[in-house]
């Protein structure tokens, strides 16, 4: 289909595709083994005091729909593998937030023997949210920062597994 | 279930009664040791253990609360005789002995039955027949420590991964954090786990873990015949992270900022409860206005927790503007939180014998401010979840679990109030400054979901109440006293109400620097027997606000596990 579509029109529509994507960008959201502390924060974010959505951000529920996935928690051996699933599910171009520090190093469980990592040994992860749980002006400046990054035309790195 | 000889509710509350009653019909199996005030001990063969369990049940005597696995290698001195004949292999390291304590408690009163076991894969009798509450712990034992447990309906992985290997029990003595994970080092993919057998004309929904109506990862398996739900199958374990077993290779300190983060929404409990424990086995008694400080913060965790349950559970029955109302709401319990402690969500208020945060008169005047208007709005949501016609249909009548079944099964907190069962340990056995401060419970006969919103709500009125009596009289003095880095040798069994119902640790000490076991018992994990009994015959869509019903948190019980079939051995 893309074949038949002249370049200057493709770069046209290109450029329309990112515009609608910055402007509104649909969050999926998975915890792959969080204490829950961050998820809350991220439901926190998009509740009346943050309301994220005034910023044009939804959290919806499929990854089919989604642009961004926001991951929380270290990932444990059960989760992997749905991690992973979810995020191929996902349609390009694709970005990952990852929220918390569990997501980062394991945080506080690291080295339990059913943590397999963090988020980044198994998708790539474009934001990193520190905190154990970040605030939810952290959560909406990971999603900005994210953002920004696709204005300046900085693209994600590939998935590598 | 056997018929209950003594109606429920009219349990005698006092220790001594308790203890004197099991002592009692507990003479046939030997003599009741009472350790300490409401500790009762009583040691059986293990091939004893079914009668024990139904003569507790055919007096009603309580509810099992948990059943804790110990693995005894590593102590200096074997300290059950009976089965210390290890085979005389030299050098080899003598196989693992094995104590299984089961916890059943009345009221202020825990009695611990002890079960020893020997050998490579011992076997012990199951007492899910006459306990259900007990299956989901059997099961655990037996894929943690390797026990035989008989006649339980095993089938498939429960906690670990389908790819686990076969002989890797992570909670034995033996296996280190470190040689576990070099055993299971090939990264698991895992089939769609629990799957309800195949059948012509079934008709199976599966939901999650990745689920928009699920905030945590859970799998369930839904059969249903046009809208009715005809079984169930529950598969979690997808947060299971393996914390009692990362408990035991961390300091006693460290280990309080470990299971704070065992529940993001419930952290001070967690660590409340530990360090209630911790100071017991060390003979330190925190100074009282550190005990208040707990309470308090206990309190508003309760109110923060109860209003994000609110918001949650309003959003599963579709009332999204009640979900945003009692959020913003929540914002004003975040906010005292963060300005007395620093964080939103792990305050890390406790340390070993104390609290680190003081109370000065303007937080207290900023936190009575924050408390009296969301004592107003939460008038206003009593009126809503108890006027609102729309919403009257979705909860009254819905999931009703009736008293008796509740007793029996042993669910906890405001789920079991809202089924009429008077079970709420700040009353029944007053730890920290509960004996000071004294709580009246809210408990309700509704016993449908409506009754559950109607607790929780008016549990906040109760908990606005504790938190102004609480800064009213907020004892003088220090915050904090000295707790030595090593604790001396023992066991101590906590338990504390958590915003989801009783909270119970068992944490074991052999003196060194380092607890030997940590066994964590969530609310949750006691409450999925009221979804699993009433989930079949209700619709489809009201299956979310069942879930919802028991606050569950998959995060505070998949550091255990849980699967569960009702079709077999149904509550």
């Amino acid at each position: 289909m893309s074949a038949q579509i002249p370049q200057t029109l493709k770069g046209i529509l290109d450029r329309i595709a990112l515009w609608s994507r910055i402007n509104s960008p649909w969050l999926v959201h998975f915890n792959s083994g969080s204490c829950n502390g961050c998820d809350i924060e991220i439901l926190a974010t998009l509740a009346p005091r943050w309301d994220l959505e005034r910023l044009g951000v939804k959290l919806w529920g499929s990854p089919r729909h989604a642009d961004v996935l926001v991951c929380t928690g270290p990932v444990t051996r059960q989760s992997r593998d749905r991690l992973f699933r979810t995020y191929e599910q996902m349609p390009s171009p694709k970005f990952v937030v990852a929220v918390g520090s569990c997501g980062i190093t394991g945080g506080a469980f690291h080295g339990c023997y059913n943590i397999v990592g963090d988020i980044g040994d198994v998708i790539p992860v474009n934001v990193y949210v520190p905190g154990c749980p970040p605030r939810p002006e952290a959560i909406i400046d990971g999603v900005v920062q994210l953002l920004t990054q696709l204005k300046t035309g900085a693209r994600p790195p590939e998935a590598a597994i | 279930m056997s018929a209950p000889a003594v109606p429920p509710n009219e349990l005698k509350p006092a220790m001594q009664d308790a203890a004197d009653l099991a002592v009692d019909f507990l003479k046939p199996w030997g003599a009741v040791q009472q350790v300490r005030e409401g500790r009762l001990d009583l040691e059986v063969p293990a091939e004893q253990l079914p009668g024990v369990a139904r003569m507790l049940a055919d007096h009603s005597w309580g509810y099992l609360s948990a059943i804790t696995g110990l693995d005894l290698t590593q102590d200096g001195k074997a300290d059950s005789a009976e089965e210390s004949a290890a085979p005389a292999g030299s050098d080899a390291p003598t196989p693992p002995r094995f104590r299984i304590l089961y916890h059943f408690c009345r009221g202020a009163t825990v009695l611990t039955v002890k079960v020893s076991a020997g050998g490579e894969h011992p076997t012990v009798p199951s007492i899910s027949a006459i306990m259900p509450a007990a299956i989901l712990q059997e099961r655990e034992l037996a894929e943690v420590f390797g026990m035989h447990v008989t006649d339980i309906p095993a089938r498939g992985r429960l906690l670990l991964s389908e790819d686990w290997p076969e002989n890797l029990f992570p909670l034995r003595k033996r296996n280190t954090p470190g040689q576990i994970r070099e055993r299971i080092s090939t990264p698991s993919v895992s089939p769609a786990a629990a799957a309800l057998p195949e059948k012509a004309g079934r008709f199976v929904v599966p939901i999650g873990p990745q689920h928009p109506a699920l905030k945590e990862p859970a799998h369930f398996e839904l059969e249903v015949d046009g809208e009715i739900v005809k079984d169930v199958s529950l598969r979690l374990g997808y947060v299971h992270r393996g914390i009692e077993k990362a408990a035991e290779n961390r300091t006693w300190i460290h280990n309080l900022y470990l299971v704070e983060r065992i529940c993001g929404i419930c952290s001070h409990i967690h660590a409340t409860a530990y360090a209630l424990g911790v100071e017991q086995l060390a003979g330190v008694t925190a100074p009282p206005r550190a005990h208040a400080i707990r309470v308090l913060f206990a309190e508003m965790e309760r109110i923060h927790s109860h209003l994000l349950w609110l918001g949650v559970a309003a959003h599963q029955a579709g009332f999204d503007t009640l979900f945003m109302f009692s959020w913003r709401d929540r914002e004003t319990i975040m906010d005292l939180l963060e300005e007395v402690s620093g964080n939103r969500v792990n305050y890390s208020v406790n340390v070993l014998g104390g609290v680190k945060y003081d109370i000065d008169a303007p937080r207290s005047d900023a936190i009575r401010r924050g408390i009296d208007s969301l004592e107003r709005r939460s008038r206003h949501y009593l009126d809503i979840v108890t006027a609102d016609e729309s919403f009257q249909r979705r909860t009254r009548g819905v999931g009703v679990f009736p008293t008796e079944q509740a007793d029996a099964l042993g669910v906890v907190g405001p789920t079991a109030r809202a089924s009429g069962v008077r079970r709420d340990l700040r009353v029944d056995a007053p730890y920290s400054a509960y004996k000071d401060f004294a709580v009246t419970p809210v408990v309700d006969q509704g016993c449908d979901l409506a009754a559950r919103f109607v607790v929780r709500i008016k549990e906040l009125f109760e908990s606005c109440r504790l938190v102004r009596a609480i800064l009213d009289a907020l004892p003088a003095g220090d915050l904090r006293a000295e707790v030595p880095r090593r604790i001396p040798e023992g066991e101590v069994i906590s338990r504390v109400e958590a915003p989801r119902g009783e909270l119970f640790y068992y944490v074991r000490s052999t003196g060194g620097p380092m607890p030997d076991r940590v066994k964590v018992r969530t609310p949750s994990l006691a409450n999925w027997a009221y979804v699993l009994s009433v989930a079949i015959g209700l619709k489809l869509a009201d299956i979310p606000m069942v879930v919802v019903g028991i606050d569950p948190c998959f995060s505070c019980n998949d550091r255990m596990f849980t699967v569960r079939r009702p079709g077999g051995a149904a509550p």
